[in-house]
């Protein structure tokens, strides 16, 4: 089953071809139609109704590089949410187009439930059960995934996401916008613990996460050493840095305990970060657990994992295909 | 009515969204209110006692839209909470669809609100935030439309405040 995934949650236009949930045919991000588009025009990093513009063009380019044509579509597969509503409206009302149109079937997909999918395309993949930590820019949330259409959130940021705290600490130190790559580049050469930031745990039974404190604690050190900050920022990229990732670790490794997951998995944009990896496949190493990371050009937003969910939707879900009164969400509630 | 001000120093971020709920509460009609302050100061507290104010269900994180850029929430009223920190210009206000939300649908709150052009610049109330110490903030409200019930007053009453 060819399924055609379509992805305009935030800034991306991504669109991409997958065959049976697991094999990818093409996966286009609009950045890259900049580039490669001849009449794809500029695609401006903050796309929003700018999907608009280019929603056509990566579709068409992800059938063209996938080697097919729209008639040999099976299926389509939208973000629905959580994200911008503007944007999210330009993808899914196109696939319900496309879909009413060639008479196939179609189906909304949860974004975050997407990512938490994106380990499904390695080579090795987890079983079921499994625990996943989403780390983006805009969102921090652990799952328990029974079955790709039967995941519970166990918890979610109560304010900012870590990526977007590593994007801002990088502001705040002059390193500028989005810095969060920046970072972890500089924590390399401090210290962690020669400047001290506090870890918020939170309840540490539950799976809630704040990173709006520590963004605090890094802007207070700098307002309150104006003299000798410059000097300290490869410790204070460190110890944020290890501040962030502990509580990250800690709550994955939690969350596998209490649900008895044996793999766990990280996903999302932060997943690159080499650290974090590094750290979670220790700590899984320690417990004798399975650690499974997307492939680089999966972590960020795509709509390979789109496609793939949606194959699972559509073959096992109760709720699809779906009508075509349904609409978008901006934010999902817990429960 | 001429603008009228009040300064409230809170001293604690529980005590910041307690502000924000009381704002919050005394919400009754659609509003457009305006947030500033440095990166840190508490703007998102803020906007999470509002939201519960605005009896937003707490299954609801009221999070930062930093990243999604216009959140929307349900409540007493129709609640956007909106940043602007990564919008670099007039012609990306439109793209994510603020001149629908300018429309007067239901409660908009707009963090790093001085990133608007200033034809755009018209709120019915805003505050600057200011960090004051490690937890200690200063709110200056300003007031552009009468708000309803005694709300200046009910801040007056339980929280430090010193009118201007």
């Amino acid at each position: 089953m060819k399924i055609l995934g379509i992805e305009t949650s935030c800034d991306e236009t991504a669109a991409a071809v997958v065959e049976d949930g697991s094999r990818i045919l093409s996966s286009v991000v609009a950045s890259q139609v900049a580039v490669h588009h001849p009449y794809g025009g500029v695609v401006p990093e903050l796309a929003s109704r700018k999907h608009i513009e280019a929603i056509v063009a990566v579709v068409e380019e992800a059938l063209e590089k996938a080697g097919l044509r729209t008639d040999q579509m099976d299926a389509v597969a939208a973000t629905r949410g959580p994200g911008l509503v503007g944007a999210l409206l330009v993808g899914f009302n196109f696939a319900k187009a496309f879909a009413y149109a060639r008479a196939i079937p179609w189906t909304g997909v949860d974004h975050l439930e997407a990512h938490i999918y994106s380990v499904f395309f390695g080579d090795e993949v987890p079983g079921l059960p499994y625990a996943a930590l989403l780390v983006s820019g805009g969102h921090t949330s652990i799952y328990h995934v029974k079955n790709h259409c039967e995941m519970t959130r166990l918890g979610e940021t109560l304010d900012d996401a870590a990526g977007e705290a590593f994007d801002k600490v990088a502001k705040m130190l002059g390193l500028g916008y989005p810095g969060g790559n920046v970072i972890s580049e500089l924590a390399e050469r401090g210290r962690p613990g020669k400047i001290q930031f506090p870890r918020a745990y939170m309840d540490k039974a539950a799976f809630a996460f704040s990173f709006s404190g520590l963004k605090t604690a890094v802007n207070r050190f700098i307002q309150t050493h104006p003299e000798n900050y410059h000097e300290l920022i490869p410790d204070i990229a460190a110890e944020f840095q290890a501040a962030v990732i502990e509580v990250l670790v800690y709550k994955l490794m939690r969350a596998a305990e209490k649900t008895g997951c044996r793999d766990i998995a990280l996903v999302g944009g932060v997943a690159a970060n080499r650290k974090l990896r590094e750290e979670l496949a220790k700590a899984a190493k320690d417990a004798g657990l399975t650690l499974f990371t997307p492939s680089i050009d999966l972590c960020g937003d795509n709509a390979a994992m789109i496609a793939g969910l949606g194959y699972h939707l559509l073959k096992d879900g109760d709720k699809s295909p779906e009508d075509l009164s349904a609409d978008v969400y901006s934010r999902a509630a817990r429960g | 009515m001429t603008t009228q001000s009040i300064r409230i120093h809170t001293a604690s971020s529980d005590e910041t969204r307690r502000l924000g709920t009381m704002v919050g509460r005394a919400l009754a009609e659609p509003a457009s209110i305006g947030l500033t302050g440095d990166l840190g100061c508490g703007k998102t507290v803020f906007v999470q006692g509002l939201a519960r104010g605005l009896a937003v269900p707490d299954r609801y994180a009221v999070t930062s839209p930093t990243y999604t850029l216009i959140n929307e929430y349900p409540g007493r009223l129709p609640f956007f909470h909106v940043d602007l920190y990564r919008i670099t210009g007039a012609d990306e206000l439109t793209d994510i669809g603020m001149d629908d939300l300018a429309a007067g649908r239901g409660v908009i709150v707009i963090e790093w609100a001085e990133r608007l052009p200033p034809e755009l610049l018209s709120f019915d109330m805003a505050a600057s935030i200011d960090m004051t110490g490690d937890f200690t903030r200063t709110f200056r409200f300003f007031f552009y439309r009468r708000p309803s019930g005694n709300l200046i007053r009910d801040l007056k009453n339980n929280f430090n405040a010193d009118e201007e």
